[in-house]
């Protein structure tokens, strides 16, 4: 699937007006006289979701330089799961990004059924997935309402907000939390989910369904929203893979890498949905995967749903969970990217070493080479779209 | 761009591997699906550079850099057992697959050559593998520090530094008595 919308904007070039490269070209051949000057975004600024500081040189208009500067909700977890056993650290991991909870804990859990060698039954993987995917979309309408709340638009949050509710209130019937929801346990689930979860699941993706293409009409067709978004902080693609961009970001950057497609993991290899990207690697592009992205998750709810098979909602797992001498690397495909997690074991409660590999983390890490020459009116436009979590960069 | 992705199976991936670097590492292996090789700090530069342009391992996708401390590993027997080491985990999104890269370290004195001049995503991850094992990246632009603050004392993941939560509570989830008052691994 990809871009299929159109991109052209009205004719609006104004004989004198010039693009950030003009500027930044003139400048630094000496042919205007400028003084450098550095500008404090941040810590605590609304487009950064979190405390995030950009240390910006700004030169006039223009962007000479960012440093993203983060380490301000360090929380040490990679130490901390070391002295804690693995059903402490399902509620750990759940915390790293707050707005996919849910996703997070995955990882770990196949790593763990791997080197324990756990069979999960298939009602288990069913229902994972599901809720994966509801989750999935919960983080991307989120997503969708803050980018526009920060392009200045801000009646895309109220929508957002509505049709979020409706998923998560099935998913708080099932687990009882709203953001951190530590339900998945080695070996399956923690209870089989109650009555009504179903239908109020499907009334909530098919709503979603119903009306995404108001929404896309809300921000994609608008004009102001084009002439901020495109051709702005282009991340091209061979950048993009030599940072480790990946998820939404990446695939926005002509990037067809989807880890549920490309090394299905549960039962991803069972469902049709499209993996969405786009040839530009701009803001409107990231903007146009992510919003896509919604639909091809709720296809996946649906089919999950429709084809739930019924049985037991945990294999058979040991009374105490320990996993064997060994290491492993999962990978998944979290809301922001993948997510992978490398678990070493010596044969413990608990793991020897857990690296944590999060997705904002290496997309953020691209930040200072898109917004290099760019001005600083669109270094909004650029941080929002590139969709990052604080606690994801800081776990 | 539109990648056709091949299949590769796992003994046919190794083989690659083991072709595309030939004498620049010291060991390989599988290790469920992905190649596992080990290789000098010194060479690790050459490791990745070929890794990632030879055409038949192309693995473009910088996935991440880290380090275990193995001084505690298992028991004195443990094979697992050892000092320090840096894991590079690269993958092939065209042929879909993985490597990891293994460069054992003594504990003195840890030093081992800097991939950013070949990944740039590389430099923050050795930014915070630097804080947190006191492993030093040779060529490196600025290994300042990426989380903790710059008067931090210590290195947080190496096993001799304790959490000192755990010198003054016991822990919770022991078994035995002497398990938790020994304060658990941490």
């Amino acid at each position: 699937m990809a871009v299929t919308e159109d991109r052209g904007l009205a004719d609006t070039n104004i004989d004198g007006v010039r693009d950030s490269s003009d500027v930044a070209a003139e400048v630094s051949s000496g042919k205007l006289m400028t003084e450098e000057m550095i500008l404090n975004v941040g810590p605590q600024h609304p487009a950064t979701h979190g405390v995030f500081r950009l240390l910006a040189t700004i030169d006039g208009e223009v962007l000479v330089d960012a440093d993203p500067i983060i380490g301000y909700m360090h929380r040490g977890y990679e130490k901390l799961v070391e002295a804690r056993d693995y059903r402490q650290i399902t509620n750990l991991v759940s915390r790293m990004d707050w707005l996919s909870g849910i996703n997070n804990e995955i990882p770990l859990h196949i790593a763990l059924e791997t080197l324990m060698e756990i069979e999960v039954p298939p009602r288990a993987q069913y229902l994972r997935v599901a809720m994966l995917e509801m989750n999935r979309i919960i983080n991307h309408l989120m997503f969708f309402a803050s980018f526009g709340a920060e392009l200045g638009a801000i009646t895309p949050a109220f929508y957002a907000f509505r049709e979020r509710e409706d998923i998560q209130f099935a998913l708080e019937m099932a687990t009882g939390g709203r953001m951190h929801f530590g339900f998945f346990r080695p070996g399956g689930l923690k209870e089989d989910v109650p009555r009504g979860f179903f239908a109020q699941a499907l009334k909530g993706v098919r709503q979603v369904i119903d009306r995404l293409p108001d929404y896309e009409n809300l921000l994609i067709g608008n004009e102001i929203f084009k002439q901020r978004t495109v051709n702005v902080g282009v991340l091209p693609t061979d950048v993009a893979y030599n940072y480790g961009v990946s998820g939404p970001i990446a695939r926005g950057s002509d990037i067809t890498f989807d880890v549920r497609k490309d090394e299905p993991y549960l039962v991803y290899d069972q469902f049709d949905f499209d993996v969405c990207s786009a040839p530009h690697g701009d803001c409107f592009d990231r903007f146009w995967v992510l919003l896509h992205e919604v639909v091809e998750s709720a296809k996946i709810v649906e089919q999950a749903i429709e084809g739930m098979p019924s049985g037991p909602i945990m294999g058979k797992v040991p009374r105490v969970v320990q996993a064997p001498e060994g290491e492993v690397y999962v990978r998944t495909e979290n809301s922001l990217g993948e997510l992978g997690m490398y678990l070493v074991s010596d044969g413990d409660r608990r793991p020897y070493r857990l690296k944590i590999r999060t997705p904002s983390y290496n997309n953020v890490s691209a930040l200072p080479y898109v917004l290099k020459n760019t001005f600083v009116a669109d270094m909004i436009a650029i941080l929002g779209s590139f969709f990052f979590v604080l606690g994801d960069i800081d776990r | 761009m539109a990648v056709a992705r091949e299949r590769l199976s796992p003994d046919e991936i190794l083989e690659r591997v083991e072709r595309v670097l030939d004498d620049k590492i010291t060991a390989s292996r599988l290790n469920f699906g992905q190649a596992d090789v080990t290789c000098e700090p010194d060479r690790l530069v050459d490791v990745v550079t070929a890794l990632r342009d030879h055409e038949d391992t192309r693995t473009i996708f910088f996935t991440f850099l880290s380090a275990i401390d193995r001084s505690t590993f298992g028991n004195e027997e443990s094979e697992g057992r050892g000092e320090l080491e840096v894991l590079v985990h690269l993958y092939s999104p065209e042929l879909v697959f993985h490597v990891n890269v293994h460069v054992p370290l003594p504990m003195d004195s840890p030093t081992c050559a800097s991939i950013s001049g070949v990944f740039r995503g590389a430099e923050w991850h050795e930014r915070e593998t630097h804080e947190m094992f006191g492993i030093a990246f040779e060529g490196h632009p600025g290994l300042t520090n990426l989380y903790l603050p710059e008067d931090f004392e210590g290195r947080p993941l190496l096993k001799s530094f304790r959490l000192p939560g755990r010198f003054v509570k016991d822990w919770p989830g022991a078994k035995d008595p002497e398990e938790a008052a020994g304060g658990g691994r941490g």
